[in-house]
């Protein structure tokens, strides 16, 4: 093997980039050329250093990370709200008006307790307690809104139950035609309400 | 499955800003130290560290987690310190060596870390020798060098960084390894 080929076997083997059969034949020269294996002691040894060397430097400063985090630009999100804002000067008065409102929406929501049934069609249930019960063989028709109780669904029901902060049971023979949601927390309570809000601003 | 950086980035995506945080302690010492080692100051390693964050940052919703984090990340950081070692004037270097600290653009008034008494006590002959010669590199084989022995990197993983061929970053890394070996020759 000449020196030259020797050599640039030395750098793929310090850059594990020489195979099996090569490093036998590199080690095959470096036993017979005194030469190429002091260059390869000395290559080793800068390889060496410089992996130990390298990762001395000093550390960096303690409110580096503070300043980064610091220096960003707000998020996605909030960027886009405050553009909105910023585009809709008058309706910024209107939805700080919607926030207060929703504060004491949260606070109602804390104190009241009471069980309320909402429905177009209340003749048909029984009220038992804490329990809305729509019996066997009786039909409601229209959406059914219990909140604050456990419902207990027998019979059909033609159109949504919704049952907030309160349980559900459907029975086998039960029969909803719309759909059945159950809120169990204070915020998607309130989105509820604040739908249910828009909902009847834009009927009427 | 998915891996750690691929999963704060999307929460961080989403907004989520401790996530980010996160990233930024994942990685800002492996960028300083790029840093540091690539400009051979301080200040300048920690304006890259805070430059590269901003970047991912701004561009999170372009990361391709096909793509490993670290790859993109100093990917970033690299091509900053390129930028920056091309607009120091020409002139620095040697400025910095005849220690003229009063020239006429910022980098000269910034005094290099390496010359600095305190530093000099600190550190062996040794690993002087060893950092000027990583300083007195051409740019394109200091930032092989320093992807190669600083971030341990392999030499498929250096040229997805610097997005070059595996042959030429073989060739950098061979033709950097002769020239400090030359260096450091007499305290082998
Ligand atoms: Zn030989």
């Amino acid at each position: 093997m000449e020196c030259k080929l020797a050599v640039s076997m030395m750098h793929d083997y310090l850059d594990d980039d020489l195979p099996g059969q090569q490093q036998r034949d590199l080690k095959e020269h470096l036993l017979s050329c005194p030469d190429c294996r002091a260059k390869f002691k000395e290559l080793e040894q800068t390889d060496m250093l410089l992996f130990s060397l390298m990762h001395q430097s000093p550390g960096v400063s303690d409110d580096l990370v503070g300043r980064i985090m610091g220096a960003l630009p707000p998020s996605r999100k909030e960027r886009r709200f405050i553009t909105w804002i910023k585009k809709h000067p008058a309706l910024t008065a209107a939805s700080v008006f919607l926030l207060v409102m929703l504060m004491s929406a949260v606070t109602l929501w804390k104190q009241d307790g009471q069980l309320v049934v909402k429905g177009s069609d209340l003749d048909q249930v029984v009220i038992q307690g804490d329990t809305v019960i729509v019996p066997s063989g009786k039909r409601v028709t229209g959406d059914l809104t219990v909140e604050n109780g456990k419902a207990q669904v027998y019979g059909e029901v033609n159109g949504n139950v919704t049952v907030i902060d309160g349980s559900l049971y459907q029975a086998s023979t039960a029969h909803i035609s719309g759909q059945v949601k159950s809120i169990d927390q204070a915020l998607s309570w309130f989105w509820y309400k604040v739908t249910n809000m828009f909902s009847d601003v834009a009927y009427r | 499955m998915e891996n750690l950086e691929g999963r704060l980035t999307k929460l961080a995506l989403k907004g989520d800003q401790r996530a980010f945080a996160e990233l930024v302690e994942l990685y800002k010492d492996k960028i300083y130290h790029l840093g540091y080692r690539m400009l051979n100051n301080r200040h300048e390693a920690e304006d890259i560290v805070q430059e590269t964050f901003l970047r991912v940052y701004r561009n999170l919703d372009r990361y391709d987690d096909n793509q490993k984090f670290s790859t993109w990340i100093y990917r970033i950081a690299t091509n900053l310190c390129i930028d920056r070692l091309r607009k120091r004037k020409p002139t620095y270097s040697l400025d910095a060596e005849l220690g003229d600290q009063e020239g006429t653009d910022g980098y000269s008034l910034i005094p290099s870390d390496n010359v600095t008494p305190e530093s000099e006590l600190l550190l062996s002959e040794t690993q002087r020798t060893i950092y000027q010669a990583i300083d007195e590199l051409p740019v394109k084989y200091r930032s092989v060098m320093i992807l190669r022995y600083l971030q341990d990197l392999s030499l498929q993983e250096i040229s997805d960084v610097l997005d070059m061929p595996v042959t030429t970053i073989k060739t950098r890394v061979h033709r950097g390894r002769e020239f400090l070996r030359k260096k450091l020759g007499p305290r082998l």
